[in-house]
């Protein structure tokens, strides 16, 4: 029996690590869902926004909210560019993107490792000092985390659902050729998809580095954990995606407080394969 | 029994004090040189004999129980016979041999396996500057084991058949070290070694004419984490800090695996509850719902067994935010690294550690070690990386120290392994290498703490090598404990004052 202490806890913990796994994989749904390529070079944009975040505090001595803000813009420009210079190019060969977007990733670590070594770097947080929340202490950036993942994905949600253009992007992930027929700029909705797409990674890269740390092996780490939420959760699907970030969130901290931290990750996977057998196309995911 | 050291304070009373006896001695040595005495063969003065009362004092810790025995008043009869130093010219290299040649074989891409290349290279260029071994330039041969132990065995092979040099010191993984031991006792090369595993000592002791050219240099046997550990909860209460409770965070993987049964133990003896024992896989970062279990649960303190994990550093942030009425102490591979500070944004202040390999940059265990961190930062651009670098440069040092005693020894071949085994093992209690650290060795036959063999494993204990009980104290490591090279005391958080 749960004692309401432990309840507690594991709600908390739980939505808070759901909430920044949420910001990483939404971005790597929906430039799947609309752009229909695979961006393995997800995980390295979480990454280098962490780290770009970090160099602007330590170089700037810039306030951590601000650097946290022009970290994501900055990754969301790099992410355009390589739209541009390379995506835009090979996007309807799906292995190529695939190898492609892997190499870049796996470029970027390198650079990183290289440039800031392979030990782990902390970036201060945008508030200090610890919260109560019915008697559990928790630190404060988790709960400043939590709340910019929900405002940031309801802002996205009011994007997509409430503007000509959000609309307009949706109209091109559901059908292709009619949103070709009736003149909307795909070229310009696919880079503003792929846009977002890497702000919603670098904000929470930079966000995940003020409450854990980062270094420069959460390029690969990250990556499979999105690809993981995003296939449970329904490819495409950004509704999807969100639901099985929490439900992910929500067993990794059950699982390390009830049976043991070793077993966290090991179980939510086990989850996702179990989940997947009998609804293959994930919880939201739609057949082809 | 855990470990015997020793303190031995002599007094010298009656006609002859101690000064006395040093004059006896320098007046023997000149009248000796005067005289013309010399040869290979040891001169000798006798002189009037003095009768000198001694006060033995035997300190010994058994358990971490220490027992001081004092012998008082022992008289002996001290007949003043004097060794002169031998006046026989050098002794020469065997005939057509031109160069020593030094291996090491490390993961060089690694900070622990670089700072071994580094350490080892200074070392031969300090040799060669001062003349060399036995007159002969030595030269550095590098090799990467790329921490995997396929491409260790080839390498270890290719450094002695192909690239013939005469020793070799390196290594860091203890998977490594396992499978590079097979190609050493093969091609019967003497290795000083890095890896913490208890396995390999256990394999000198099981078959030591196979495995007796392995002697771990870089750090302890990792058992001794357990003494290290046992020994931080007597410091902290010692200093008032009460611990009945400690709730254990460690790596799931064997290397604590061989050291938790011996640890829980020691703490058991000492009335310690480990309230529990959590596993975490590696790159795990969610320690605040285990840090408030901790606190839940009653412990006093978090006890660290991290190394593989790699996120010591959010162990140490996360603590530090959350403020629980709890001490983080235990062994962290992180919070041995320069970097944790910056790492932690500061968060690591008050953790309390084990240092591994037996020198603190701050505390420096002896003058060499002192000179070989300005030397190695003013060569380098920064401080040793790692404290694999103190091993690889007493490794290189303890060569050419027992080729030298070989070779005045009339050794035929001074730079053959079996011949060379006896020598290093002269390093051991009562007579360790005085280097960067006073390096000794476990004799053949040597049981652990564990029961099991400890064969050419460093001696573990307050007067050789050990894992410094340290703190991070204003973005430095200090030393706390032993008295002897400690820089710092004890600092509480604030939150637990």
């Amino acid at each position: 029996m749960l004692s309401p202490e432990i309840l507690i806890t594991i709600l908390i913990y739980g939505g808070t690590l759901g909430g920044v796994l949420a910001l990483l994989s939404s971005g790597f749904t929906m430039i799947f869902g609309v752009v229909r390529i695979l961006n393995m070079a997800h995980g390295a944009f979480f990454a280098t926004g962490a780290y770009i975040a970090y160099t602007i505090v330590a170089s700037l001595g810039t306030a951590p909210v601000f650097a946290t803000a022009l970290a994501a813009i900055l990754v969301g420009a790099i992410g355009a560019a390589m739209y541009r210079a390379l995506l835009a190019h090979i996007k309807r060969l799906e292995a190529t993107v695939i190898i492609v977007t892997l190499a870049l990733a796996l470029i970027l670590e390198q650079l990183l490792l290289i440039r800031f070594g392979e030990h782990g770097l902390n970036l201060s947080p945008i508030v200090a000092g610890v919260v109560e929340i019915f008697t559990i202490p928790i630190s404060a950036i988790r709960v400043l985390a939590l709340a910019f993942s929900v405002v940031t994905l309801a802002l996205l949600a009011v994007f997509i659902t409430r503007t000509r253009t959000g609309k307009e992007i949706v109209a091109a992930s559901q059908n292709l050729e009619g949103a070709v027929i009736i003149g909307l700029h795909i070229e310009k909705l696919f880079l503003l998809s792929v846009f977002i797409s890497s702000v919603l990674a670098g904000l929470g890269g930079a966000l995940y580095a003020q409450v854990y740390g980062v270094n420069p092996f959460l390029v690969l780490r990250v990556l499979v954990l999105a690809f993981a939420i995003v296939i449970f959760g329904g490819l495409g699907s950004l509704k999807g995606s969100v639901v099985a970030s929490f439900i992910m969130g929500y067993i990794i901290i059950l699982v390390t407080m009830l049976l043991g931290a070793r077993w966290s990750e090991m179980v939510a996977l086990m989850t996702i394969i179990a989940v997947l057998v009998i609804r293959p196309n994930g919880l939201f995911g739609v057949r082809d | 029994m855990l470990y015997t050291s020793y303190a031995l304070s002599e007094k010298i009373s009656g006609t002859a004090t101690r000064r006395n006896v040093l004059k006896y001695a320098a007046t023997a040595v000149v009248v000796g040189v005067v005289a013309g005495v010399g040869g290979y063969g040891v001169g000798s003065t006798a002189v009037q004999p003095q009768t000198i009362t001694k006060t033995e004092r035997v300190t010994q810790t058994v358990g971490g129980v220490t027992t001081v025995t004092q012998t008082v008043g022992t008289t002996v009869v001290q007949t003043a016979t004097v060794t002169v130093t031998p006046t026989k010219p050098k002794p020469s290299p065997p005939p057509g041999r031109t160069e020593v040649k030094i291996g090491v074989l490390a993961p060089l891409a690694a900070r622990e396996g670089k700072v071994q290349e580094n350490a080892a290279r200074l070392a031969v260029e300090e040799i060669n500057a001062a003349g060399g071994i036995l007159g002969l330039p030595v030269k550095l041969v590098v090799a990467d084991d790329k921490l995997s132990a396929d491409t260790a065995v080839a390498e270890f092979r290719r450094l002695v058949t192909v690239e013939k040099v005469d020793v070799i010191t390196g290594g860091f993984s203890s998977g490594v070290m396992t499978a590079t031991m097979e190609p050493m006792a093969e091609l019967k090369t003497i290795f000083f070694a890095d890896a913490s595993s208890p396995a390999h000592s256990r394999k000198v002791g099981s078959n030591y004419e196979k495995y007796k050219y392995w002697f771990r240099i870089t750090q302890n046997n990792g058992i001794t984490f357990a003494l290290d550990g046992a020994e931080q909860i007597d410091y902290l209460r010692k200093k008032g800090v009460s611990i009945d409770k400690v709730y254990l965070i460690r790596d799931e993987h064997v290397w604590v695996d061989e050291w938790e049964p011996l640890l829980t133990k020691l703490l058991t003896e000492r009335k310690v509850e480990i309230v529990k024992s959590v596993k975490i896989p590696r790159g795990f970062t969610e320690y605040e719902p285990l840090i408030l279990e901790a606190a839940r649960l009653g412990a006093q303190a978090i006890f660290m067994a991290l190394a593989i994990s790699g996120t010591g550093d959010v162990l140490a942030k996360q603590w530090a935010t959350l403020r629980q009425p709890l001490l983080l102490i235990g062994h962290d591979l992180a919070a041995i690294d320069l970097g944790y500070w910056d790492k932690t944004g500061g968060a690591g202040e008050y953790v309390i550690f084990m240092a591994d390999g037996g020198v603190v940059g701050t505390a420096p265990p002896t003058d060499i070690a002192k000179k070989f961190i300005d030397n190695y930062t003013k060569k380098y651009g920064y401080p040793p990386e790692a404290h694999q670098g103190f091993g690889a440069y007493d490794a290189v040092y303890l060569y050419k120290k027992v080729v030298e005693e070989a070779a005045l020894a009339g050794e035929k071949n001074p730079f053959d392994s079996d011949t060379l085994v006896p020598y290093i093992e002269r390093y051991t209690y009562n007579n360790p290498f005085v280097w960067t650290r006073k390096v000794a060795f476990y004799p053949k036959g040597s049981w652990g703490p564990d029961g099991t063999r400890t064969d050419h494993d460093l001696i573990w204990g307050d007067d050789y090598v050990k894992n410094w009980m340290s703190q991070w104290q204003g973005g430095k490591q200090m030393v706390l404990h032993p008295d002897w090279l400690k820089n710092a005391d004890l600092k509480l958080p604030p939150w637990l004052r």
